[in-house]
């Protein structure tokens, strides 16, 4: 009988490990590598101690795929390394293997070797945490463990085992109907991900049990259609926890893979569509200072931004906030994997963390690696194609558009207004109906009634007036080398573009008309950069595309220039 | 001085002088030292580049800025001015030659685009 190397198992569980100890292969797994290579999970003992956390290198594949390795032979372990992961458990790397005595000639399992567990690691989970709910009952009641891939609802007695990717804060909202709190999370297994939301009770009961990166069994949650606009997670259904479910932690965890991520590539993000999720990884090349900005409902927030570039060579801004912003470490360019970030067509294109989404640094997964690698050898020297620009005329929000772009991209069309900025000419301004009578107050510019005995009566303040003010709503035609489009510009706008005020325009048009004409004639043909809103509306069964112009400025030639520039390199680089 | 004005005038930066020798050109850049002959003068390109311009007549006042210069490319790759025009920096928004670099690489990259040539008449 093969003499094997009793406490091997604990030595190499240890990190103590020597080399040529003499191993039985108890099992031999095959795990999907998620880079297209297939992993082999072996689960070896030393007579004593079995252990399940040894993975072959995939130099060493080929032995298990010409069965070599078969459960009951003996091998020694020439070489081997041990790689601790992010939640300390070790995982060691068969680097070089040999079998001494194949399966056929060893009559069985060697000794009578028990799993080793670490000492009293496993347990430390449950201290300083309220109590563990969910308790009595053992994972799932002996049910079977059945594949996330498999979840349905029409079948409600189900137990899975799955590791959290990712946990949402607990978010808590107020309406007409009342208020509440959640949290969503996202699980993964060897078959797939998918998306577990809690509500009010559940939410007490389960938020601080779960904990990211550990597996659990979970059972007895409903199932529903999933609603992909709020996630990346492949999946038809999404879970939901109610009174029955139940989450118990799962100590013998290796076989559940740790990330299921389809990493977008930097350089495919523009032929994305803008609002996709999608997840990304690169190298963290700069990051910005913390910001804090007050948002519409007052609120304060912090931002921040940072750089992340990959093979592809581009680059793209991604904006963290609130608390993720504040933590982020921007030491030693670090490896930034995103998964579930919002694509935007800010500045061109550039991706946010939204609450749902989960920022890993440095991940211990094969593309993180690969990054490493390419961004020592290249990827450090060059400069990167950023996606996003960063500056734009007049600082904020500026989504740069064609007069065509206008109309094939729908603008407007959706549930709310569009703003856009174009750079364009006027080609032709209405000057009749420019001008109307307007209520004299201060705050009121309605339209007033000309009762024709010296006084106007405006129904909005419910006042008659000896006077009025003239306003000018000036409707204009402005075109760009792509398309030409028709606007409406009120008192600001249309001043800024005639050159001269509402009221001086109204006292020419009653007493000089020549040089009323001349004022239009001269506002002809000039290019603005304007800032508009577009939106369909509809009047009597009919709809039709209204744009309004917020703002007009002088071209910013420089700006125009750099931008001009700027797309030329894009466009030459596709 | 008399062919140069009907003729298209590439504009180009320091480091093409050499691929335009007796060729006009238009080369715009800051002025940096003058002569005290004032008969030539040394300007820099929005890389940093310096080549040299000859004038025909003498500068008869102090040149300083951003010029404009027309003129034919010598042998020895200076420019030999026909005519210059000064861009004031004291009007408008001052002259960017980096940006005007940019731009030139761009133009010279797609000469498909950019062609230089004059209009055809009719």
């Amino acid at each position: 009988m093969t003499k094997l190397s009793e406490g091997a198992i604990e030595a190499l569980s240890n990190g103590t490990g020597g080399n040529d100890a003499v191993l039985q292969l108890v099992n031999i797994r095959k795990i999907d590598g998620g880079s297209g290579l297939p992993r082999f999970r072996v689960m070896m003992s030393d007579g004593l101690h079995t252990l399940s956390s040894f993975m072959l290198s995939t130099q060493l594949n080929f032995m298990a795929e010409e069965n070599r390795l078969a459960p009951n032979c003996v091998c020694i372990l020439k070489k081997h390394v041990t790689n601790i992961l992010k939640d300390k458990r070790r995982v060691v790397i068969i680097l070089e293997m040999e079998v001494i005595k194949s399966a056929e000639d060893v009559a069985g399992r060697i000794g009578e070797p028990t799993p080793y567990t670490e000492g009293n690691k496993g347990f430390n989970r449950d201290f300083g945490k309220k109590a563990p709910s969910a308790m009595p009952s053992t994972p799932g009641d002996n049910s079977k463990v059945v594949p996330i891939a498999s979840l349905n609802p029409y079948q409600s007695k189900w137990t899975i085992r799955a590791r959290v990717t990712n946990k949402s804060s607990i978010r808590t909202w107020s309406n007409s109907r009342g208020d509440g709190k959640l949290f969503s999370m996202e699980i993964v297994d060897e078959s797939g991900e998918i998306r577990v939301t809690g509500f009010n009770q559940e939410v007490d009961k389960f938020f601080s049990l779960v904990e990211v990166g550990k597996v659990y069994y979970v059972s007895k949650g409903s199932l529903k259609i999933a609603n992909k606009q709020y996630t990346s997670v492949k999946n038809d259904y999404e879970m939901t926890l109610n009174g029955e479910s139940s989450i118990i932690p799962c100590e013998d965890d290796c076989d559940v893979p740790v990330m299921q991520c389809d990493f977008v590539s930097i350089g495919d993000l523009e032929n994305r569509e803008k609002d996709a999720i999608v997840d990304v990884i690169g190298v963290c090349k700069s990051v910005d200072e913390v910001t804090r900005l007050t948002t519409k409902s007052n609120r304060e927030v912090s931002k921040r931004t940072l750089n992340l570039m990959d093979m592809s060579g581009k680059l793209v801004t991604v904006t963290l906030w609130g608390e993720e912003a504040e933590k982020f470490e921007a030491s030693g360019q670090p490896i930034v994997a995103i998964k579930g970030a919002k694509l935007s067509d800010f500045g061109g294109r550039s991706l946010s963390a939204s609450f749902s989404s989960t920022l890993m640094i440095n991940p211990d997964i094969p593309e993180a690696y690969k990054l490493r690698g390419w961004y020592d050898k290249e990827g450090h020297a060059m400069d990167g194609q950023s996606l996003t620009e960063v500056k734009g005329s007049g600082g904020g929000l500026t989504n740069w558009k064609t007069l065509s772009d206008v109309k094939t991209e729908h603008l407007g069309h959706g549930d709310k207004a569009d703003y856009y900025t174009c750079i364009a000419t006027i080609v032709y301004l209405r000057k009749e109906n420019c001008l109307y009578q307007a209520c004299p107050s201060q705050e009121c510019n309605k339209k007033v009634v000309d009762q024709h005995n010296g006084m106007f009566r405006c129904e909005k303040c419910d006042k008659e007036f000896p006077n009025f003010k003239y306003r000018l709503i000036l409707s204009a035609n402005i075109a760009d080398y792509a398309d030409n489009q028709w606007v409406t510009c009120f008192q600001e706008s249309a001043e800024a573009i005639l050159g001269q005020n509402a009221a001086y325009l109204g006292q020419l048009k009653d007493s000089n008309e020549a040089a009323f004409d001349e004022v239009f004639q001269q506002a002809n043909f000039n290019t603005f950069v304007f800032r508009s809103r577009v939106k369909l509306e509809t009047y009597n069964d009919e709809s039709r595309i209204k744009a309004t112009v917020m703002d007009v400025k002088p071209v910013d030639h420089k700006d125009y220039s750099k931008r001009l520039i700027m797309n030329i390199r894009k466009l030459a680089a596709q | 001085m008399e062919g140069i004005l009907d003729v298209p005038k590439p504009r180009i930066t320091c480091g093409m002088l050499s691929q335009y020798i007796g060729r006009p050109v238009c080369f715009v850049g800051r002025v940096e030292k003058v002569h005290p002959t004032g008969k030539t003068f040394t300007v820099s390109d929005g890389e940093g580049k310096i080549a040299t311009v000859e004038l025909v007549c003498v500068l008869d006042e102090e040149l300083s800025g951003v010029v404009e210069v027309v003129g034919m490319v010598s042998n020895k790759g200076a420019i030999m001015a026909s005519t210059y025009n000064v861009l004031r920096e004291d009007k408008g928004i001052p002259f960017d030659l980096e940006l005007y670099a940019e731009a030139l690489k761009v133009i010279h990259e797609f000469p498909q685009h950019y062609p230089f040539e004059v209009a055809a008449s009719g």
